[in-house]
């Protein structure tokens, strides 16, 4: 009898764990997650039309032609060292007036900003702190050179050879 | 230390000084193996298929149209009285007027003609794959790299040379041209690769208007900090081997080369590079190569032609383009040894075509009623080549009709021989084992 009881108590004790009022969820909360990854994974060169067209919308905030983009393919590939041509073809560009670039002034002033800026720009990632502490470094060490302007940085960064791989 | 001590060590340091291998100022680990014939080689791919009948044997019209009109079209490159009736392979209306010649004394004067020798492939990428690896597969796929090594990898590796002293120059970007400059060969590949331009291309109006505006850096003040940033962004990002998009030159050779492209518009638009009397097409091809020998003076230059691949709907044009490649290849050679003092007496200078063209012709007739020949058959691996320049024979014609000698594959030992690699590239096993040097079959 004893048993019998317990048996019906440990139902009943069961029963109202077991049976509970369903939440309804009205938060969602967001998991913390790096926007932007690393050059680990970038394994696929672009063509060189997709190469060019990113290029392009990166310095003029605009898009090439199918034209434009047809023709500097056509060019790339009448030319062995690939990477030799596009810094050729970045210049050609740099001597544009449409190209946007940031100053001289925020490079020199914002320096830290400037390089993560760039890397995001150009390689869609933040600097590592290796990175950011070798730039820092060389564009201090580059200020009192009239010639170095965020324009070398920029086709420095275009004609890496991180940048022709997603 | 002891005199005994002393003298042992001297000897030891002594013999392993002279049995180690130690690094050449061009970086090459080994002393050449065999004595360098010449300085350079300039290899000229007389190429889109040339048939032997029409060319070194001269039956113009009598072995192809059933005409009796037979002569010599390359009178630059072979002796030969040249045809008397039928001349429609000039210049002008009709093409009744032949082009001037261009030497003194023809190359077969000059130099040693191999009259029959025998082609691996009758198709034009497995031909040129053929000519620039002197391996005798002939089963290479289109848009992919040669399977083995090229003559540009064999002289950088070798030889020891660096990026901007092997060049190889395309008539176009077709038919997979840009990626004979180097193999996909796992132990050589880009990392030895030549630079590669097809001129009409880069410095055409497509170039022009892509680079002709480039800006030009200051060596000190802009070029080095930019590629110092440059060179840091690639050593933190690392390439495989494998996927390298092109070949790599040095900052100071990527300098030469963005000061060449500048300067070659400059000259261009004044009139100053140095082109064939008669130009256009493979003779532009030709024109942009002897401006690049000028300027780089490289050790090995291979330029290819193709004009006359238009055999295949028009025979006239074909002539036509089989004269003035006989003008442009008399040109270059003409330029080297008298425009260019640091390679004039220094160069050997070889051509092939890639392929000969068939036996029978094929229906289609052009506006002389001519018909065209294809390539494919067993006519189609009859060529003709030859060199010359320092140590090469002069008026030697080696092999004929009834006896062939020589295949094209043997251009590449051959130029390893010149250049001074010959039993390295032997060793390397990658090329045609039946393949010898010219020099040897003379």
């Amino acid at each position: 009898m004893p048993i019998f009881k317990l048996a019906v108590f440990s139902l009943v004790v069961f029963f109202f764990i077991q049976c509970t009022k369903e939440k309804i969820i009205t938060n969602y909360e967001v998991v913390e997650t790096p926007s932007y990854g690393d050059n680990l994974n970038k394994d696929k060169d672009k063509t060189n039309i997709e190469f060019h067209s990113i290029l392009t919308t990166n310095l003029f905030q605009k898009p090439s032609s199918i034209n434009e983009l047809t023709r500097t393919d056509r060019v790339i590939q009448s030319c062995g060292d690939k990477t030799l041509i596009n810094e050729v073809i970045i210049s050609n560009y740099m001597n544009t007036s449409f190209v946007k670039l940031p100053t001289r002034k925020f490079m020199i002033d914002s320096t830290e900003k400037f390089i993560t800026d760039t890397y995001i720009r150009f390689f869609i990632r933040r600097p590592t702190e290796a990175e950011k502490t070798w730039f820092i470094n060389f564009i201090n060490a580059n200020k009192a050179n009239p010639n170095f302007r965020p324009e070398l940085v920029y086709t420095s960064f275009s004609a890496s050879d991180e940048y022709m791989f997603y | 230390m002891k005199r005994r001590e002393f003298v042992k060590k001297a000897a030891i340091l002594t013999a392993g000084s002279a049995a180690m291998p130690y690094l050449l100022p061009s970086g090459r680990l080994f002393a050449k193996t065999n004595t360098p014939l010449a300085e350079h080689v300039v290899y000229v791919i007389f190429g889109g298929g040339l048939r032997q009948q029409d060319s070194i044997l001269q039956r113009y019209l009598a072995d192809s149209q059933d005409f009796a009109a037979e002569g010599n079209l390359l009178h630059n490159i072979l002796e030969g009285a040249p045809p008397t009736s039928k001349i429609a392979y000039g210049i002008g209306e009709g093409g009744t007027q032949p082009i001037p010649k261009i030497l003194s004394r023809t190359i077969q004067k000059q130099g040693t003609i191999f009259a029959e020798m025998r082609a691996i492939s009758g198709g034009h990428y497995g031909g040129l794959n053929s000519l620039v690896t002197g391996s005798g597969v002939a089963g290479q796929g289109l848009k992919v790299r040669p399977i083995n090594p090229t003559v540009f990898e064999y002289a950088r590796r070798f030889g020891g040379f660096k990026a901007t002293d092997t060049w190889f120059i395309g008539n176009s970007i077709g038919n997979s041209l840009p990626l004979l400059n180097s193999s996909n060969h796992p132990d050589f590949g880009l990392p030895y690769g030549a630079n590669f331009f097809a001129p009409n291309i880069t410095f055409g109006s497509d170039g022009y208007a892509t680079l002709q505006n480039a800006k030009i850096y200051h060596p000190q003040e802009e070029l080095e900090p930019m590629y110092k940033m440059k060179n840091f962004l690639d050593n933190s990002f690392n390439i495989k081997k494998g996927d390298m998009p092109g070949i790599k030159n040095t900052d100071d050779e990527r300098t030469k080369i963005k000061e060449f492209i500048s300067n070659t518009f400059i000259r261009q638009a004044a009139g100053q590079l140095p082109m064939p009397p008669v130009g256009g097409g493979d003779g532009s091809t030709m024109g942009y190569a002897a401006e690049i020998l000028r300027v780089f003076k490289p050790k090995l230059l291979v330029v290819n032609m193709s004009g006359i691949d238009g055999c295949h709907s028009n025979f006239t044009g074909y002539i036509q383009a089989m004269h003035r490649a006989d003008h442009a290849l008399g040109f270059l050679w003409n330029y080297i040894e008298t425009q260019i003092p640091e390679m004039s007496g220094k160069t050997i200078m070889c051509f092939v075509p890639e392929c000969g063209r068939n036996q029978d012709h094929n229906p289609i007739m052009d506006a002389n009623d001519w018909y065209g020949y294809d390539h494919g058959d067993a006519n189609s691996l009859r060529v003709f080549g030859g060199m010359v320049g320092p140590n090469v024979p002069s008026n030697l014609m080696v092999g004929n009709e009834a006896n062939p000698i020589g295949k094209v594959t043997d251009f590449n030992l051959t130029i390893a021989q010149i250049l001074g690699y010959k039993s390295e590239v032997q060793s390397a096993g990658l090329i045609d084992p039946q393949a010898k040097s010219l020099f040897d079959r003379i």
